[in-house]
């Protein structure tokens, strides 16, 4: 929509309109330049910081080493994808994104929504899951060591019951401590967002719906996700970046060669850039930043088609 | 207007930063901060012989004007006083001495004569058992006048191994006596002021300027100064703002308050100050600093320096006369550095050899832990310097942070093949082929070694028997045939055994397609192995020895890194019975190791000099290097020719000729075992025996086969079994899914 400026003075002619116009493009030329110089260092630390880099990585997924740039094509692309170590991580990174991330969603909706409804304890609820965010990551691995440790709490409540201990960290169940100590971090952060959407839905549509007979659930599904698809698709990117970075808290619980299930992508690159393979940190980085960005344009184009009718 | 007010604010500016640069006078030339040394000008040495035909080098002191004095012996005991005067020319000093009575010391006065401590003994050195009988202190003038005699007769000798380390007078007449642990202090006129004992060995006893004395040892508090107090009769911590570390101290003269050599560099420090000055770096000056015996500043700027290098046959005694020069003066060779973490004396040995005899390159030593950095940010700079391209020529793989792997997948080291095929002078067969493929990987050699030590398990032939490798089955029935008191090590925990084994199995492990197997009957034996010993040691002086177990039966084996083929005997001596040296328990190999004892060190693909490289890896190799290695124990050659020269001269017999003219056969050395020197052995001639079973394990060594990380995931993982937490089985089993985690990430 263009906005047309009132300045309330009478309209130029003639002589006197070109030489307004004149004056207005050099002060419009004027205010570029300045525009621009202010703009330059941010210009700069972007280029020096993101656009150098990435190329940089580009650079040296292509060759064989830092030192001697000797150039190798896709040949540390394909020695990554044919990497054992890497599969795994893969595949353990997406199981954990394809499980952790719809059930964030899910749950931060629901429990956005049952907060949204009349009842009691309202904000003590609220505050009661927003609490993990004001936690730092340090005293989370340690709660979750004290709790899921060989010796820790679970394994003697469950002793109390007669079962064996379960070594959570380092067997199968590792990944599912994971989701959970996840879903524990993320639901609250994600509920708020889902309130703030949910509050900003028009109450004359939900009131004409009601008039209408519609059920709850169509209600639901017709009109609630309609507005909360913007919601939606950021809550579901924020969560599957989250879902990357739960590495920090794996590696803090299991340092950086764990039990296979929880050997995540970013132990992969966190390993090869310990051991100075940086020709396969860079390969790896750029595949994965291509699963990323496919991804992330699926959900825009989901979020394009249900959201399409209810945004200006 | 507003244009002159911007131009000349702009310019106040200019001028006010550009005076930030200034940094005031600028210190004296030879006395910078710590880390200051210019790189515009250099000292330039210019060495002397100090060798007299027919004698080794005893004592030496330097003179203020550059004149030094020294004393020579001969093996029948014959000593000569020598001074070398100022301008160049030697000359002997008229000596008087009794019979059997040698110089211990020679110290300076205040006034510039020379004090000789002298030791007469009961004997002539050739005999057997001889004491010290009289200890005199002669005052002497520079021309031989004697000035006085201090008569101390048995006052400071009650103990048979008495010997005289430094002599020194103060301003008062004070004379200052060091015999390694104690300090005797005389009154002017000589007689026994007092005694005090160090607590330690006394490294360096020296004088502030005539008014205070100062003894430097190891304390239980680490390396400390302490001065002499006259008044209380003991040593007092000297009063100084900065902590001292282990070096070579000696007093500054007139220049400053104390020298002092740590590492390779020259300080001067006055009392008082809160940083010492750097003076020089001894390695640009081709000196090795772990060779010097005396060093000093002349009144005219020059530094005097005597060393005494042992590498060679018979021992060489050097003045090397320092100037400060311009660099620009001095003719220039092209610069290679060598990269370490840390500096061990052999790669500084190897460095002033090398630069001495290269026309064409010189090395410099980069020390990235210099400055007591921390480990991390000593590694960081090292890897920063790596991945950028800009690390040193040289490489050294001793005290390397990383794994050969490590530095492969960086691509920073070179594949040092092309250059030992394409050497004509250079045959690899010549060469011990365990030690050429120790730094081995994929086919491509990235690494040289100058020699090494064998590491290995030593027992009794009784109990190990003759065999030359044994399985851990064969050492779980030897510990079944002895008592539960009986140790198998001495002061071994379950991780050191634990580790121990894997060093030698870790390659059974992992097959070369990577799949690892830990969770094999082997591995599981491994743990129970190392189960058998305790979770923590801890080293009681008052338990009986090493050796006092052995022979009584209550320890069964010692770990050991043989060196010399000397060491044989060492270990008889000690075992009081035939033994076996043998390797750690395997199955199917010897179980010896190969360690690298000498200057291991790869080619950086990045160095501009490669050929400058390579000819110190040639020099390295060359049969002279080869033959002379530093000392008895530096370890085995890698030059077959000079391995083989070094078994002929340990089997070779030498004899002297006895006070009554019998020939007897003369000892080859003398080695020591033992907190207090328990077990002294004189070694003699090598019999073709121990030679063989030397040569034995050098044929059939291997290398260590596990890597740090690997090993960190197993004792990590080990721990709950050995807690009694977990079974061997489980804790294998989590072993194997996080071991192959790690090796697949490395394929």
């Amino acid at each position: 929509m263009k906005i047309k400026k009132l300045t309330g003075k009478p309209e130029k002619t003639g002589k006197t309109e070109k030489k307004g116009r004149k004056r207005a493009s050099r002060r419009d030329a004027r205010g570029r330049k300045i525009s621009s110089v202010f703009l330059t260092p941010s210009v700069l630390g972007v280029l020096v910081f993101f656009v150098l880099p990435f190329f940089v990585v580009i650079f040296y997924s292509v060759v064989d080493n830092p030192i001697s740039h000797q150039f190798v094509f896709f040949d540390n692309f394909k020695m990554v994808f044919h990497n054992a170590a890497f599969r795994q991580a893969a595949s353990n990174t997406m199981k954990f994104s394809l499980i952790a991330v719809p059930l964030s969603v899910v749950l931060s909706l629901g429990l956005a929504m049952l907060l949204d409804s009349k009842m009691p304890f309202k904000s003590q609820f609220r505050t009661f899951f927003l609490t993990p965010m004001m936690v730092p990551i340090a005293s989370i691995v340690l709660i979750w060591q004290v709790l899921f440790h060989y010796n820790g709490m679970v394994n003697d409540i469950t002793a109390l019951f007669g079962a064996g201990k379960i070594d959570w960290l380092k067997s199968d169940h590792a990944q599912v401590v994971i989701i959970v100590l996840f879903l524990w971090k993320n639901l609250g952060y994600n509920m708020i967002l889902f309130m703030a959407a949910l509050s900003s839905i028009p109450k004359d549509i939900l009131e004409v719906a009601v008039l209408e007979s519609a059920k709850q659930w169509q209600i639901f599904v017709y009109i609630k996700i309609r507005y909360l698809s913007s919601t939606l698709l950021f809550v579901t990117i924020m969560s599957l970046i989250n879902s990357f970075k739960v590495f920090r808290e794996i590696y803090l619980l299991t340092d950086d060669y764990p039990y296979p299930t929880v050997y995540m992508m970013q132990h992969f690159m966190n390993n090869t850039f310990s051991n100075l393979d940086y020709q396969r940190l860079s390969a790896a980085a750029i595949m994965m930043s291509i699963v990323m960005v496919v991804i992330i344009g699926i959900l825009f184009l989901a979020e394009n088609h249900f959201g399409r009718d209810v945004e200006g | 207007m507003k244009k002159w007010f911007v131009t000349g604010i702009a310019s106040i500016f200019i001028f006010a930063l550009a005076g930030c640069g200034e940094k005031g006078q600028e210190a004296p030339e030879a006395a910078k901060s710590e880390g200051e040394i210019s790189e515009d000008y250099v000292y330039v040495a210019e060495y002397e012989d100090l060798k007299e035909d027919g004698y080794v080098t005893s004592n030496v002191t330097i003179g203020n004007d550059g004149q030094v004095f020294f004393s020579v012996s001969k093996e029948g005991g014959e000593m000569k006083l020598i001074s070398r005067k100022p301008d160049g020319g030697k000359e002997e000093i008229p000596l008087e001495l009794d019979e059997n009575t040698y110089i211990g010391t020679i110290g300076k006065d205040m006034e510039g004569n020379l004090l000789l401590g002298l030791i007469t003994y009961s004997g002539s050195p050739n005999e057997a058992d001889i004491v010290p009988e009289n200890v005199m202190v002669r005052r002497m003038a520079a021309d031989g006048t004697v000035l006085e005699d201090t008569v101390l007769g048995k006052t400071l000798s009650n103990n048979p191994e008495f010997y005289m380390q430094t002599l020194i007078e103060d301003k008062e007449g004070y004379c200052y006596i060091c015999t390694g642990q104690k300090v005797f202090v005389l009154k002017p006129g000589g007689e026994l002021y007092f005694e005090v004992d160090a607590g330690g060995y006394i490294g360096n006893m020296f004088s502030i300027k005539g008014e205070k004395t100062v003894v430097a040892n190891y304390g239980d508090m680490g390396w400390q100064m302490r001065e002499v107090d006259l008044a209380g009769k003991t040593l007092k911590p000297l009063d100084a703002p900065i902590a001292f570390d282990y070096g070579t101290y000696q007093s500054g003269g007139e220049y400053a308050d104390i020298l002092y050599t740590l590492g390779t560099k020259l300080y001067a420090y006055n009392l008082g100050e809160n940083e010492p000055a750097e003076i020089l770096n001894w390695v640009d000056s081709d000196i090795d600093s772990g060779n010097l015996r005396e060093f000093t500043i002349l009144e005219d700027g020059r530094v005097a320096a005597v060393s005494v290098d042992w590498s060679s046959e018979e021992a060489k005694s050097e003045l090397a006369v320092l100037t400060k020069k311009n660099r620009s003066e001095v003719s220039e060779k092209i610069v290679l550095t060598y990269g370490t973490t840390y500096i061990p004396y052999f790669v500084k040995t190897d460095v002033v050899a090398f630069n001495k005899q290269s026309d064409k390159y010189r090395i410099e030593i980069k020390e990235y832990g210099e400055g007591d950095k921390d480990y991390e940010t000593m590694v960081n700079l090292w890897t920063a310097d790596m991945s950028s391209g800009n690390g040193p020529d040289i490489i050294d793989m001793y005290y390397c942070p990383v794994g050969l792997q490590e530095l492969v997948s960086m691509g920073v080291v070179e594949d040092l093949n092309p250059y030992l095929d394409g050497d004509a002078e250079i045959n690899r067969e010549d060469y011990v082929d365990s030690a050429m493929k120790a730094y081995e990987l994929d086919g491509k050699l990235y690494a040289i070694m100058r020699c090494f030590g064998l590491s290995a398990v030593v027992g009794k032939t009784a109990d190990v028997g003759e065999r030359t490798s044994w399985t851990l089955d064969d050492v779980f029935a030897l510990m079944e045939s002895k008592g539960k008191d009986v140790e198998l090590f001495e002061y071994t925990t379950k991780y050191n055994a634990l580790q121990m084994m894997l060093q030698a199995n870790g390659d059974m492990f992992v097959d070369e397609n990577g799949t690892c197997n830990f969770q094999s009957g082997e591995f599981i034996k491994i743990l129970e192995f190392a189960n058998q010993f305790p979770k923590e040691v801890q080293y009681d002086p008052n338990a009986p020895s090493d050796i006092e177990k052995i022979r009584d039966g209550k320890l069964l084996l010692l770990k050991e890194e043989v060196t010399s083929v000397q060491q044989y005997q060492l270990y008889e001596a000690k075992f009081g019975e035939p033994i076996n040296i043998i390797g750690y328990p395997t199955s199917g190999k010897s179980g010896i190791m190969l360690t690298p004892n000498g200057t291991t060190a790869a080619m950086n693909v990045n160095s501009k000099n490669k050929e400058g490289v390579w000819e110190f890896f040639q020099f390295l190799m060359t049969e002279e290097r080869q033959e002379n290695l530093q000392s008895a124990n530096a370890g085995f050659p890698i030059l077959r020719s000079a391995l083989e020269k070094q078994f002929e001269k340990d089997m070779k017999v030498e004899y002297y000729e006895d006070t009554d003219g019998t020939q007897k056969e003369k000892p080859k050395g003398v080695w020591t075992s033992g907190v207090s020197g328990e077990v002294t052995v004189d070694v003699y001639a090598a019999t073709q025996e121990q030679v063989d079973m030397i040569k034995q394990m050098i044929e059939t060594a291997g290398n260590a086969e596990i890597d740090s990380k690997m090993l960190e995931i197993i004792m990590e993982e080990a721990q709950s079994y050995f807690d009694g937490q977990k079974s061997a089985e489980d804790v294998a089993a989590l072993i194997q899914n996080r071991m192959q985690i790690y090796i697949s990430e490395k394929r």
